[in-house]
């Protein structure tokens, strides 16, 4: 690609943080900008219709089906897709919303201490339906690439887009969190488990082995390591590695080991997928 | 009667679409404002204990992500009564204000600045950041180095500059480093002269565009803010209202929030619309954000943002409400957040490692809020024994702000076809 590439990018069941992440190359910004031609993104810009792109951008799922509709347009008109950010790669946080069913989504926003006409619901045309669960962007329509991160660190968007500039496949960390953490390990299994606030975790050691419910071993390497680094247990941001289906099953293996006392962790479904249960073998909560 | 649809509206993080239905005449009858997103954070924090919803809510929005973490572990700590170490505060405000910065430079100079400094008739293709950057590279600089210096401010707090994690029920799992603070300590000063400097740009746009300011979108509404001692503060104490006047006020703390919140489902959009419960609805409708701020503050907190409140209130009264002034209010809490920075990382407490208290999970009900860039955030959580979260209310700031939006596109659709 010698010209310009030209750049869509869109949020859809996203927050907006991995756009957010972009502008976060920040005087580098300078640098890359001038290579893109930015021809369709509605957080920055004034273009109502999609246009033809040789780069899509797509942040965020579908959790409506306006949404669905979109990554399809988007589909047509772009030669390379790209699912940005975990919650377009694997549902993100929004796809805890798939624990429950999307009345009981609405019935639990509609119905909150503050609302005065509990029992009305949104139901003008101009609202559009929600769809039953989170769905990624993969899950929809064929796309040439992913970036997971939420968000993406900066040096990630900006290493895709120079991959893509001069012609090469953007690639992805192959390692696991705990490769780039500082934490220093034993190879011990805890002997019980402890949530985030109990005790003053030691700054040298690792968090899982020192029994905090760390996630590091089944998320994929990217950002540094920056949980850990700053005192808290991983969350399992950027997902799962290329090795496994499901990031939960693996993470579930790895604590089986340290038996009867993990099965005492409180919520597991959603700690050990916090960002992928869209993605999961078991996607969604079977009614 | 005809129909015009503006979809998708663009500069607005989150989704939405007007329609703006016609009289026979051709003059606007019916302005409506679709928020057209949900994903439903009150179901689904349901069930998780406590101390990760800090770690989940945050993103509701990528940009004031952090008012989203502080208000969240701010209700835990009030659910489960944990007093929490005055470094952990001091840490948590500096945290706070990081976010402030990126969050109001990237609003005025990304999203705001391109109108102004290109004209609102330029080509829309041009008329984005990128634009900016060619045609004024000296203030695209200037906005590029204070929002570095805003989400390095919360990285060094908060441990990641999008979606912080450190905060924790008793306080914070790491303090600042030193190394961190005397990087901040270093640009701080620039950053409020970056301050200033934009606030010049704003006034001397404001010659230009006052007509505008003055005819579009001029509304009367309710104005919600926080303050301290009755003069403005980013993140916490007392909550105020005040009337479309000017003339009535009304106090009350975070705990007391349900007496004087209210939200109203809406047919035509997935937000529900809040109002100031002692007036109703939709009288006691009401705006936040930076404008709200200025209107309900005593006086600012900061010496420099002071003068530059006064001035403000000199040129668009007391209570202003121009909806376009948002961008001058805006800029004048860029402004205070800097000097309040300043304040704190000069503070030895900034670096003090006494950050955290021991806490016990209970069963407690707990509100946390602060002000977010855009408007006052509200979380409200319930815990059982164990600590789990049994049930959640969160009126975020975009909301507050949604009901008075779509009447101020109302007015401004009533200007612009007003000669047609
Ligand atoms: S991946 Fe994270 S940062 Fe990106 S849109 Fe989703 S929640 Fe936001
Ligand atoms: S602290 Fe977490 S990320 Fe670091 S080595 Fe231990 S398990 Fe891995
Ligand atoms: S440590 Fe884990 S949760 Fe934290 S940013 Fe990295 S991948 Fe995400």
């Amino acid at each position: 690609m010698a010209d310009k590439v030209r750049l869509g990018l869109i949020q859809l069941c996203g927050c907006s943080g991995c756009h957010i992440s972009l502008l976060d190359l920040h005087e580098q910004l300078l640098d890359v900008l001038p290579n893109l031609e930015i021809v369709y993104a509605p957080i920055i810009a004034d273009v109502k219709e999609i246009p033809e792109c040789d780069v899509f951008l797509i942040e965020g799922g579908a959790r409506n089906e306006h949404d669905e509709h979109l990554i399809h347009e988007i589909r047509e008109k772009s030669k390379v897709v790209i699912a940005w950010g975990t919650c377009a790669v694997y549902g993100g946080i929004p796809g805890l919303g798939n624990l429950y069913s999307a009345e009981q989504l609405k019935k639990t926003v509609y119905g909150t201490e503050t609302t005065d006409n509990v029992g009305e619901l949104p139901s003008d045309e101009m609202v559009p339906p929600l769809t039953n669960s989170v769905m990624p962007v993969p899950s929809i329509v064929d796309v040439e690439y992913v970036i997971p991160g939420c968000p993406p660190r900066p040096e990630i968007n900006a290493g895709a887009i120079v991959a893509l500039l001069e012609g090469r496949d953007p690639e992805l960390p192959k390692k696991i969190v705990c490769d780039e953490c500082p934490r220093t390990k034993e190879n011990v299994i805890p002997e019980t488990f402890k949530r985030t606030f109990e005790g003053t975790p030691d700054p040298e050691k690792c968090l899982f082995e020192q029994g905090y419910t760390c996630v590091g071993m089944g998320t994929r390497a990217g950002c540094g390591a920056l949980c850990p680094s700053a005192g808290v247990p991983c969350r399992g941001c950027y997902g799962k590695t290329d090795e496994v289906l499901d990031q939960g099953s693996s993470l579930a293996n790895t604590y089986a080991a340290a038996g009867d006392e993990a099965l005492k962790i409180s919520d597991k479904s959603a700690l050990f997928n916090r960002f992928t249960l869209p993605a999961a073998l078991i996607s969604k909560k079977q009614e | 009667m005809g129909k015009i649809t503006i979809a998708p509206l663009t500069r607005l993080e989150g989704h939405g679409k007007v329609t703006i239905k016609l009289d026979d005449s051709g003059k606007p009858a019916d302005v409506k404002l679709h928020i057209t997103a949900l994903r439903g954070f009150e179901q689904f924090v349901i069930g998780r204990p406590a101390e990760e919803v800090p770690r989940i809510v945050p993103r509701i929005c990528g940009i004031c992500q952090t008012a989203h973490h502080l208000a969240s572990v701010k209700a835990v700590d009030a659910a489960w009564g944990a007093q929490i170490p005055s470094a952990a505060e001091k840490q948590r405000e500096l945290m706070h204000l990081g976010n402030m910065i990126h969050s109001h430079a990237l609003h005025f100079y990304y999203l705001a600045a391109p109108d102004f400094v290109l004209g609102p008739d330029a080509d829309p293709a041009i008329r984005n950041i990128v634009g900016v950057i060619d045609a004024a590279p000296e203030v695209a600089k200037k906005a590029i180095a204070m929002r570095r210096v805003g989400q390095s401010m919360v990285e060094a707090t908060g441990g990641k500059p999008i979606h912080p994690v450190t905060g924790i029920p008793g306080g914070l799992s790491k303090s600042m480093s030193e190394e961190k603070r005397d990087e901040l300590l270093a640009e701080i000063d620039t950053m409020i002269q970056y301050g200033q400097d934009g606030l010049d740009l704003m006034k001397s746009l404001n010659e230009k565009y006052l007509d505008t300011i003055n005819s579009l979108g001029v509304i009367d509404t309710w104005y919600l803010g926080l303050v301290k001692d009755g003069k403005h503060n980013f993140y916490g104490d007392t909550l105020r209202f005040v009337s479309p006047d000017g003339s009535e006020k009304m106090e009350f703390k975070p705990a007391e929030y349900l007496d004087y919140l209210g939200e109203h489902v809406v047919e035509h959009s997935y937000v529900k619309y809040p109002y100031n419960k002692k007036v109703g609805y939709p009288e006691g409708l009401y705006r936040v954000g930076p404008l709200a701020m200025i209107n309900v503050c005593d006086s600012m907190s900061t010496p420099l943002a002071e003068e530059a409140r006064k001035e403000f209130a000199e040129t668009f009264g007391r209570p202003a409400n121009q909806s376009i002034a948002y961008n001058q209010a805006r800029l004048i809490e860029l402004l205070s957040a800097c000097e309040r920075a300043k304040e704190l990382l000069e503070d030895p407490e900034i670096v003090s490692t006494d950050v955290k208290a021991e806490v016990e999970p209970k069963a407690g009900n707990g509100v946390g809020v602060v002000y977010a860039p855009r408007g006052t955030l509200f979380h409200n959580y319930e815990t059982d024994d164990n600590g789990i979260v049994t049930k959640a209310n969160m009126i975020v700031a975009t909301t507050h702000n949604v009901p008075t939006m779509e009447k101020a596109i109302q007015q401004a659709a009533e200007v612009l076809f007003k000669d047609n």
